[in-house]
């Protein structure tokens, strides 16, 4: 669980991807430092920080470390369910980032913090929903309540999870045969 | 027939013990969604909810609207709840393009907030009263709401579907006398819902009909990843507005109810207990209120961000809201997720079905404080 | 939408007169000359003044109307009065109606709303009137693959069952459309048929929704039928007698409501099960079963069913007074006639002569009527009540309660009646 009183001491200029670059010397929030330290220290470079804000933190992950990555914040760090999973497309970089919404309910202090774990899977400029090489490991069992979220990735996006007992279509119609419809390519009619 | 069928598609070969109900779309006791329930006599054996009946798209439509134009859509998916459903996305937006919302334009959304949290749970009551058959629990709940919309009318200018909170505020200020108006339709209305507890909360059919039906243990409810008045009937102290304050509720004095049974009776009492939660809350914030100051930022034409993510959530009649942008330097935001309580919520339905019986599915199914539209967007 | 008149000539006028006098003629002669015959070789009329009534004793009655009294307590007392008019048909479909009105009206205020408002001046008060012309009006759709005959049969034989419990009610008394030594045991005979006849008209409109219906009826009302008895077998062991007549005038001085309140509940429980009212209404529960095994009749069909409804409901709470609240006993509040008036005119028959005694009844009978009246209404507002106060119960708690709670509720009534019996409190022929 966490324990919070022995974080780090305030540090400047930690690896940030992105973030409006103002200031150099910006102090960042003590309490996610020392989320992102400890993940920082058990997994080295399989992980990237994104950023670092009050009360949210972005890890980027590779897909092949995903699960440890998981099993790691849900067993040591304390997030016990995830709030979403999203899927963004970006064809520019070949790629699908899904990115898990991490929260936890019970530990007063990390009930505001919301932790976005994203990797990538590769993306295919002829998607085979389920049959292609967009694969990604399943994190059903790490966290149970991501089961209706990946299905709803893998119908809007063509991600496939493994692992995932159940790939199947749950909000768009049985006899849907068009791409997936959040990838950029699907176009809506008239735009 | 074919022998191939289309995708997605797939014969099943008929049981002779166990019978597939749909309990369907068009069927007067399951809303917008469908739930393919396997029955075994009188328990059912499995369950497969099929939402997505009513599903437009609003994600993907919102990648082609910049961020003022999408409002009015995004508030669709709850008409009654519209303004929690802007809610997050409005806070996220102003992170994104970096303006910072006058006093007075928190407080009144804070007000506009609890008034629509209240519709929605007057409007889930008196459908929870129709699923189990009683008229009464019905006619009140769907009488007494008329007081609040008729205020969010007088705030906004429309019943529901109000598109009321834009990125810096709110859309217009409320009109002269609306303290004096506002506070004592509240307080009527709180007079009125206390009398609820004795017709509905103590009738004996009902809590027969509900106690001990549909139990989710507290680990379980955290494990799913339920929200909302699901979670607070399993005895989770979990609010968005205490545990993570936005706009003005850190300075009002916000009570969150918690049971602990975590049977179909909780999960009905609590949206009830946190309704009367609400009267204070809008209360307290009339009390508050700056008297005067605009209630919106000007916004420059074309809003747009630079390359940032952000999440922010926010507690609506359905549990915690949660809106995540991607944007990339455009007026159009590059991705928008809602992740809503409903759809997190639904989880829960199979899980607690199963086992149960075909006579408790009324009540334990529409206990789960699921609301088909917002789950499909 | 407007009919353009043909313009009027004369011939036409005068053909279509004489048409219409054709046609009066053919049908007086054809069908009212034999019927005439029928009558008068039939039917027994009475003797008036020594002379067989015949029509120009009519033109006397129009000058002396005094002198027509006799004819009509004579009409009063035939079976024909009775059945249609006061203790049957009629006196109980006014009821019925009022009651409908009275319920919907009711429901509205309990539930904040208005109910029937538009239909008559004063608070919608013709709104049953409409309700029927409108269900006399409409088509009667019958499904294809349904059972016909039955399901044509299938209302008629539910409005016979109710006229024909009615018409074991005692009113006032001497005033029974059947006075049956074993009226009681007629009574249960008659709720027995109900069953019978739901799942009948259930089943034959052959669709899914009516049947389930039917059977959730028939698993409800079988359910309820025991206990409903075993709670008035209290009463016939105190009474010693199964005449609903000798019952109400066992009660002269206490309602048996007060030595056996538990059997009064069981009942009152069970009728409600009976006629399916919430929160037993499982048979026509809207939301899960569209309307249960109503769905498929419309037209005057349904208007059918809902009348040997509501005649049920009057019967049960009829019953209900009769058994445990005392019938027609009441203290009389009104002063008695004087003595001219009454002594010198209550002869029963036409054969002698009366004078102008306008009191075709007695007070006794007419204070017995509204006290009648008054405890019905009231057994009939208790029941009305639970309609908006209770939601529908489930299946398993139904039969729990009717098998288990409230058989066992029955004998301990039981149990109560024997003990009240053999320690010699109370018994038939009154309190000992």
């Amino acid at each position: 669980m966490s324990t919070d009183t022995e974080t780090q001491t305030s540090e400047t200029e930690a690896p940030e991807k992105k973030d409006v670059p103002a200031k150099p010397k910006e102090q960042l929030p003590e309490f996610e430092k020392g989320l992102t330290d400890k993940i920082v220290t058990k997994f080295r470079e399989k992980t990237q920080i994104a950023f670092v804000k009050p009360n949210r933190i972005q890890i980027n992950v590779k897909k092949e470390d995903i699960k440890d990555v998981a099993f790691f914040i849900r067993d040591d760090l304390g997030f016990d369910h995830a709030e979403s999973v999203t899927g963004v497309d970006h064809p520019d970089q070949k790629e699908i980032e899904v990115v898990y919404h991490l929260g936890n309910y019970t530990d007063p202090k990390l009930a505001k913090q919301i932790l976005a774990l994203s990797t990538r899977a590769p993306r295919e400029d002829n998607p085979n929903p389920g049959k292609d090489s967009t694969r990604l490991p399943s994190l059903r069992e790490v966290f149970y309540s991501v089961e209706f979220h990946e299905r709803e990735c893998f119908e809007m996006l063509g991600v496939y999870f493994d692992g995932h007992p159940d790939n199947r279509r749950l909000l768009l119609p049985e006899d849907w045969a068009d791409l997936p419809p959040l990838r950029k390519d699907f176009n809506i009619k008239g735009r | 027939m074919s022998a191939k069928l289309p995708p997605g598609l797939a014969l099943q070969k008929v049981d002779e013990r166990i019978m597939t109900l749909n309990v369907g779309p068009q069927h007067p006791g399951s809303g917008h969604m469908r739930l393919i329930i396997q029955v075994d006599g009188d328990y059912i054996v499995g369950c497969d909810p099929d939402p997505g009946y009513v599903h437009r798209g609003e994600e993907k439509m919102a990648e082609y609207r910049n961020y003022i134009t999408n409002i009015p859509h995004l508030e669709r998916p709850v008409i009654h709840d519209s303004c929690n459903i802007l809610y997050p996305y409005c806070l996220a937006t102003e992170e994104i393009v970096g303006i910072e919302v006058p006093e007075r334009a928190k407080y009144v959304r804070v007000i506009a907030s609890e008034l629509n949290r209240c519709v929605y749970t007057m409007y889930w009551l008196a459908i929870y009263g129709i699923f189990l058959g009683h008229s009464t629990m019905f006619m009140w709940p769907a009488g007494d709401r008329e007081l609040l919309i008729d205020l969010l009318e007088k705030m906004t200018g429309a019943r529901v579907t109000h598109a009321y909170f834009v990125p810096g505020g709110v859309r217009n200020d409320v009109p002269a006398n609306f303290e004096d108006v506002c506070l004592r339709q509240v307080n009527y209305f709180e007079k009125r819902i206390k009398e609820y507890a004795d017709i509905f909360y103590n009738n004996p059919i009902l809590i027969h009909r509900t106690e001990k039906a549909g139990i989710l243990s507290r680990e379980d409810a955290i494990r799913l990843g339920t929200t909302g008045s699901v979670l607070r009937a399993s005895g989770v102290d979990f609010d968005v507005r205490t545990k993570e304050p936005y706009d003005a509720y850190g300075e009002l004095d916000v009570h969150t109810n918690v049971l602990k049974e975590g049977d179909s009776l909780a999960r009905s009492k609590i949206p009830w207990m946190d309704m009367l939660e609400s009267c204070n809350i809008i209360r307290q914030a009339l009390e508050k209120m700056p008297k005067s100051g605009t209630v919106r930022t000007k916004l420059k034409p074309n809003p747009k961000g630079g390359d940032v993510s952000v999440y922010k959530r926010v507690e609506s009649g359905r549990g915690s809201l949660g809106c995540y942008i991607v944007s990339k330097s455009r007026p159009e935001p590059y991705r928008v997720k809602l992740s809503v309580g409903s759809f997190r919520n639904l989880i829960a339905i199979p899980y607690l079905l199963k086992g149960e019986k075909l006579g408790n599915m009324p009540a334990v199914y529409w206990s789960l404080n699921y609301w088909p539209v917002e789950a499909d967007r | 939408m407007s009919v353009i008149a043909p313009k009027f000539r004369v011939s036409e006028f005068l053909r279509s007169v004489l048409d219409n006098i054709f046609w009066i003629v053919v049908i007086l002669t054809l069908v009212g000359i034999p019927l005439l015959q029928i009558i008068l070789f039939y039917v027994p009329l009475p003797v008036y003044q020594g002379e067989l009534i015949n029509p120009f004793l009519t033109l006397t009655w129009i000058s002396h109307p005094e002198l027509a009294l006799p004819l009509v307590k004579a009409f009063l007392l035939t079976d024909m009065f009775r059945i249609m008019a006061f203790p049957g048909f009629g006196f109980a479909a006014l009821l019925a109606a009022g009651v409908i009105f009275v319920e919907r009206k009711m429901l509205a205020k309990l539930q904040l709303r208005v109910g029937p408002f538009y239909c008559g001046k004063i608070e919608g008060i013709l709104q049953l009137l409409g309700d029927g012309l409108k269900l006399i009006s409409k088509e009667i759709i019958i499904p294809a693959k349904a059972d016909k005959p039955i399901f044509i049969i299938a209302p008629l034989l539910f409005v016979g069952a109710a006229a024909a419990f009615v018409a074991l009610i005692p009113v006032a008394p001497g005033w029974v459309v059947a006075d049956v030594d074993l009226g009681l045991i007629g009574v249960f005979a008659v709720i027995g048929f109900f069953p019978i006849i739901t799942v009948l008209a259930s089943w034959s409109a052959n669709s899914k929704y009516p049947f389930i219906g039917g059977i959730r009826a028939l698993h409800q009302m079988v359910a309820f039928e025991i206990p409903l008895i075993l709670s008035l077998l209290g009463i016939v062991i105190l009474t010693g007698t199964l005449n609903l007549s000798e019952i109400v005038e066992s009660q002269t001085n206490f309602p048996w409501i007060v030595f056996l309140p538990i059997g009064a509940i069981v009942f009152f429980i069970g009728m409600l099960a009976e006629l399916e009212r919430i929160p037993f209404d499982l048979p026509e529960a809207e939301s899960e079963i569209v309307a249960g095994w109503l769905t498929e009749f419309s037209g005057m069909m349904y208007g059918l069913v809902q009348l040997g409804s509501y005649l049920k409901l009057y019967a049960f709470a009829a019953l209900f007074v009769v058994l445990f609240l005392g019938g027609w006993n009441g203290p009389v509040f009104w002063p008695p006639l004087e003595e001219t008036l009454i002594h010198e005119g209550e002869t029963i028959g036409p054969l002698t002569v009366q004078t102008p005694g306008l009191p075709i009844f007695s007070m006794e009978f007419f204070s017995g009527v509204i006290w009648f009246i008054l405890k019905t209404a009231a057994v009939i507002f208790f029941i009305l009540l639970p309609r908006g106060v209770f939601p529908r119960i489930r299946i398993d708690l139904l039969l729990d309660l009717g098998w288990l709670k409230l058989i066992g509720l029955a004998f301990v009534n039981i149990f109560i009646a024997l003990g009240l019996l053999y320690s010699g409190v109370i018994g038939p022929g009154g309190l000992m």
